[in-house]
């Protein structure tokens, strides 16, 4: 048995150099087809996990004008015009389920000599509910002591690890910008959030003690508000924009506050996504069709030097049709070849890639099938042309030749 | 006399160079029995190759009649052609045209290929003792750049015969060897003759010429002279 595909194919690896220069182009083509496709997979499913912390459910009342841009709300001045007292306000609403104002700003925090920067939350003790943010280790905030101004502390993930290594903080006193906090909890990993922030980089406190002793100002940049029934939300949002407007006595012209929904962001953001993926995909579909025509044009010179070898099948009672498949065959051999490396590399540099980009680690099932599927197709896209000349080579003009 | 193998009926053939019209072959009769050794002489151009070819199913005349072994082969498609070439004849050529990638043993086994029922067992086997019977067992491993032109030339003629042909063609079987390889290339063609092939060799060369049985001459495509060793 084994024979017989050696008469057919043994020739494939006469010529070694010319058949690794025909697998390289579909090397190329391959892998990143492959890697482009386990990126927008991995995309998918990142984008799936930052909802959860941001959900269909969540509004968020941002100080100042905010544009949405590529996923992320990007205030454009610094407005000191929204109040906790707004937030208050905004209880009265019915339908609300959690509330909780928001203040963010840089901060230096410290702890036996282990100095590190980070971003200092301020905010109260609905909103690790809201955020649907676990603790893994200690407690939440009482509302006790987001009221009476307490000195303690939630520290994100890294910041504990940075800070504490394997030691359990909770219990203990770290300085923030040289004001003493107590430890109560620690946050469970969560990673990149709706918004791109990172959410393990971070430290949570009363935003009544962050707003008057560590930046010592009287507004917040936010609230967070989360609804019962998300069909609600439009209606929710229109309440919200009418009591503050009246507080604040604007008009939809001159408005110093906006309001942010998780869909907002995620459409901007899915589109950013959609396009990026489309443009990649079909740069690397656009790499196969140049590694297809690569093997095209090398099988053309393969034919053009064999022409004699197919007379001789030929003389000896090859058909057109054996010759044909021979041939198709044989540029489906060279393009699988490559397809194989290509998936292989693909694999390899997805594995390394996904996790050095943030994106969360999957092993890429659908795209190893849709690019080894797609390099059978083009492999015999690629072999159309030389195998028909070859099926029409003419034995006696190239056995008359010596 | 025994049965015909090849019966030709006023076979022309007419090449169209551009616009022009050549006539190559002005009406070639032949009938070869089976069994025979016939040689084909003639001055370069005179349109042996050409014959040849046609007697060998690779070209087809532009007018006249070919039997082979009773079946009007010349009414044949191409599909049909590939098949009889395949079973009943065996090529020889004067560049040998090895399958350079392949071993001899490989290029023996070639035409087995294109076999409609496929390799069989022993097959391997049947290439090997060929190959030995004309004095390769040592080389069936070698590639054709790595044998001499006369060993060449043999494990082309173990090609040829694997197929167990009816009729062997040979176009100027050694038109690329030495005297000594062409005269071992002309004892096995007799030996092969003496056990009943039929052999239609081509050559230009009369000394070559003198180990057939019959030799027809053909000048400017026609049969000019006959003579019978
Ligand atoms: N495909 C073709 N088209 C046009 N003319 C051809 C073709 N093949 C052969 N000829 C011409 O036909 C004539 C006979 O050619 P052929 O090869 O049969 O001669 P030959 O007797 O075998 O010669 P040689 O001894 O040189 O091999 C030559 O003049 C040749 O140029
Ligand atoms: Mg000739």
């Amino acid at each position: 048995m084994m024979l017989k595909y050696r008469l057919l194919w043994g020739g494939l690896f006469y010529k070694k150099l010319r058949l690794v220069l025909s697998v390289i182009g579909i090397i190329i083509g391959v892998s990143s087809l492959l890697l482009m496709n386990a990126f927008g997979e991995a995309a998918k499913i990142r984008t799936l996990k930052e909802i959860e912390t941001f959900g269909p459910e969540v509004l968020m009342v941002v100080a100042g004008n905010v544009r949405v841009s590529a996923g992320r709300a990007i205030q454009t001045e610094i407005t000191t015009t929204l109040k906790p007292e707004d937030a208050e306000a905004l209880q009265k609403i019915g339908g609300i389920r959690f509330i909780s104002p928001y203040f963010t700003g840089d901060a230096i925090v410290r702890f036996a000599g282990n100095t590190l920067s980070t971003i200092l939350n301020g905010v109260n003790e609905e909103y690790l509910i809201l955020r649907k943010f676990s603790l893994e280790e200690g407690r939440n905030f009482l509302k006790d002591e987001i009221l009476s101004y307490k000195k303690v502390v939630i520290l994100g993930n890294k910041v504990k690890a940075q800070l504490f290594g394997k030691e359990n903080p909770v219990g203990q006193t770290i300085l923030i910008n040289k004001l003493p906090f107590k430890v109560i909890g620690v946050l469970s990993p969560i990673g990149i959030d709706a918004s791109n922030a990172d959410q393990d980089d971070q430290v949570l406190i009363p935003y009544t003690i962050a707003i008057s002793a560590v930046y010592n100002v009287d507004y917040i940049r936010g609230i967070f508000i989360s609804v019962e029934d998300p069909s609600n939300l439009h209606f929710i949002e229109k309440q919200i924009d009418s009591i503050l407007s009246k507080r604040h006595k604007v008009t939809e012209k001159n408005k110093d506050f906006t309001i942010v929904k998780a869909e907002d962001i995620l459409q901007a953001k899915t589109q950013t996504t959609n396009l990026f993926s489309s443009l990649v995909k079909s740069i690397s579909v656009l790499c196969l069709v140049v590694g297809a025509l690569g093997v095209t044009a090398i099988m053309t010179l393969a034919v053009n030097e064999r022409k004699k070898e197919i007379g001789i099948r030929k003389a000896i009672g090859a058909k057109e049709r054996d010759i044909l498949l021979q041939f198709l065959i044989e540029s489906v051999i060279i393009t699988l070849l490559g397809g194989i490396i290509g998936v292989v590399l693909g694999v390899v540099l997805t594995l390394i890639l996904l996790p050095l980009f943030n994106y969360p680690l999957i092993f890429p099932v659908i795209p190893i099938l849709t690019s080894t599927g797609l390099t059978i197709i083009f492999g015999i896209f690629a072999g159309v042309y030389p195998s028909y000349k070859a099926s029409k080579v003419d034995p006696i003009v190239l056995l008359r030749s010596f | 006399m025994g049965d015909k193998i090849v019966i030709l009926e006023d076979i022309q053939k007419t090449y169209q160079i551009g616009k022009v019209p050549y006539q190559v072959l002005k009406g070639i009769d032949l009938k070869v029995e089976q069994g025979e050794f016939l040689v084909i002489m003639g001055t370069s151009g005179s349109g042996k190759t050409t014959l040849l070819n046609i007697i060998g199913l690779l070209d087809k005349p532009t007018s006249g009649r070919y039997f082979l072994e009773g079946e009007e082969v010349s009414k044949f498609d191409s599909k049909k052609l590939a098949y009889i070439r395949n079973k009943k004849l065996g090529f020889i050529f004067q560049a040998f045209h090895l399958v350079p990638w392949a071993t001899a043993l490989e290029n023996v086994l070639l035409p087995l290929l294109y076999r409609p029922d496929g390799f069989s067992k022993n097959d391997e086997k049947r290439a090997i003792s060929l190959l030995e019977r004309l004095g390769l067992g040592e080389r069936i491993h070698a590639k054709p750049k790595e044998l001499s032109g006369g060993q060449q030339q043999r494990v082309a003629i173990a090609r040829a015969l694997i197929t167990s042909p009816k009729l062997l063609l040979a176009d100027e079987p050694t038109g690329n060897l030495d005297s000594s390889s062409s005269k071992e290339v002309m004892k096995i063609f007799k030996e092969l003759n003496a056990e009943g092939l039929t052999i239609i060799m081509v050559t230009h060369d009369p000394e070559i010429a003198k180990n057939g049985k019959r030799i027809k001459v053909i000048e400017d495509g026609i049969f000019v002279d006959e003579k019978q060793i």
